[in-house]
């Protein structure tokens, strides 16, 4: 599983940081850091969820 | 005039639908609604003479598209290298000064918008909000507190206005005494249409009047801060760097504008309709209070459709293009009109229920998704959860006791007043 991140879309909003914070995070600089791309399959669901909730559509899951 | 008659505007006919009188806007949103509805149905995009909402007459203002359907205004959203927001995020043409002055961030474009509101940006993550729930959560507590012994109250001033503004006030670092000045300069914005807000005052001279006012506390504020920092955005704003440059006096004062605004004005409308909404469904109220905590996630999310508290939003085209097939002209000034999304049969079964359990629940009221997309969210549904938890378990019987009185107003959704009744607890 790959964690696909558009930074064009991105509103940096954490929705994602608050569904999985393990996998996405919002730096210090204001910007959406994606700390494991290809986050473990235990964390599927958490991560799928996290995804979903983008308001903005920057991100998406590969295999 | 020679910029009209040569503009590729002109001679371009008006679509007999009215969204530009003062009338429109001075009706109510079912009202309103009966033209968006027919126009949904009809003619997704049409053209409309400029607003007579307007501050001042503006001969170059030739118009503006109307788009009313949710699909439309989430594509117009998320064309942002198209529908630029660089030329002005409101409905009428404002005098430069004030268009600068208010809007900071919400009305840049790439590459600049991406960097000055990264600035912000952590401080409003869930992250960030789950450290200060607790301050949140007290500020909802003293309201409540405040309210209990009195038997009635205004809900709008006692209470929907007093939250969202101690909660942006303590994260923006803006003293107690300061607040309420504050927040009472923020209903300025759109509002110049209301008499409430004027009080027969000119309005170009009581904006740059207000304008000047904020403008003159900020830079104070600003300067504290500079010389003794401290754990707040206005400290963060004082000391950031964009592309090795500290922010301007004047770039520091308009992110304090758009931030007051923001936090002030939107949440306090969807505070103050949803009070207004549970009296009218008494039955939505008591589903929702039969599993408080496992149902308000989703209720907060029809809470904010049925409130719409911001109904228009503008860009502007950038380039020649089209829209849900209709030529759009560079220039050309395109409208969303979001109370209209939220109500698109087309994505909401029923529209016209306030149902709490509402799911899936896609409504604009945060934004169509695109990269202007509202940084508060979590700020809101936080404040409108801690208000209403406080509320319906404390004041378990309070109602409202009468009509909101709305202010006369094309962006905010706004509520002047609403009273409420409730057994007083001492």
């Amino acid at each position: 599983m790959r964690v696909v991140h558009d930074p064009d879309q991105c509103a940096n909003l954490g929705m994602c940081e608050g569904v999985e914070p393990g996998v996405f995070e919002i730096g210090a600089d204001g910007m959406l850091v994606v700390l494991r791309p290809e986050p473990p399959e235990s964390l599927r669901a958490s991560v799928e969820a996290a995804c979903a909730s983008c308001p903005t559509g920057a991100l998406r899951i590969e295999g | 005039m020679t910029a009209t008659l040569n503009s590729p505007r002109a001679g371009r006919p008006y679509d007999e639908a009215d969204l530009s009188s003062l009338a429109f806007w001075q009706a109510t949103a079912e009202e309103r609604e009966r033209t968006f509805a027919m126009l949904r149905a009809e003619r997704p995009v049409t053209w409309h003479p400029r607003s007579e909402t307007a501050m001042f007459d503006d001969p170059n203002d030739e118009g503006f598209w109307a788009v009313v359907r949710h699909r439309d205004l989430v594509e117009v959203t998320k064309r942002h290298d198209d529908f630029v927001s660089g030329q002005g995020i409101v409905f009428e043409s404002l005098p430069p000064e004030l268009l600068d002055a208010g809007q900071s961030f919400i009305a840049m474009d790439r590459p600049r918008h991406t960097k000055i509101r990264r600035l912000v940006s952590s401080a409003f993550t869930p992250r960030q909000l789950r450290r200060i729930d607790d301050r949140i959560r007290a500020n909802a507590k003293k309201i409540v507190d405040d309210l209990a012994p009195r038997g009635e109250a205004d809900w709008v001033t006692d209470a929907a206005l007093l939250l969202p503004m101690h909660n942006i006030c303590d994260m923006i670092g803006i003293p107690e005494a300061d607040r309420l000045r504050v927040a009472e300069r923020s209903r300025y914005v759109g509002g110049w249409n209301d008499p409430e807000v004027m009080r027969g005052r000119p309005i170009l001279e009581t904006m740059f009047n207000n304008m000047v006012e904020g403008r003159e506390f900020t830079l104070w504020l600003a300067g504290q801060r500079r010389e003794d920092p401290k754990d707040d955005l206005m400290s963060a704003l004082v000391h950031a760097e964009v592309d090795g440059e500290g922010l301007t006096d004047h770039e520091v004062a308009a992110f304090f504008s758009l931030l007051t605004i923001a936090g002030n004005d939107t949440t306090r409308q969807s505070l103050s309709l949803t009070m207004h909404a549970l009296t009218q469904f008494p039955e939505q109220r008591a589903w929702l209070m039969e599993d408080f905590e496992g149902r308000i996630g989703t209720a907060v999310e029809e809470f904010v459709r049925w409130a719409t508290p911001i109904m228009t939003f503008r860009r502007t085209a950038a380039h020649d293009t089209e829209l849900a097939g209709v030529p759009i002209t560079a220039g050309d000034k395109v409208i969303m009109f979001y109370a209209s999304a939220n109500w698109d049969t087309e994505v909401f079964d029923h529209p016209e229920r306030f149902d709490l359990s509402r799911t899936p629940n896609p409504h604009v009221s945060f934004g169509g998704g695109g990269i202007h997309h509202c940084l508060g969210i979590q700020l809101a549904r936080t404040q409108i959860t801690a208000l209403y938890r406080e509320v319906l378990h404390r004041l378990p019987d309070i109602e409202a006791v009468g009509e909101p009185v709305f202010g006369v107003n094309n962006f905010f959704h706004t509520v002047n007043h609403l009273p409420v009744r409730f057994t007083p607890r001492p």
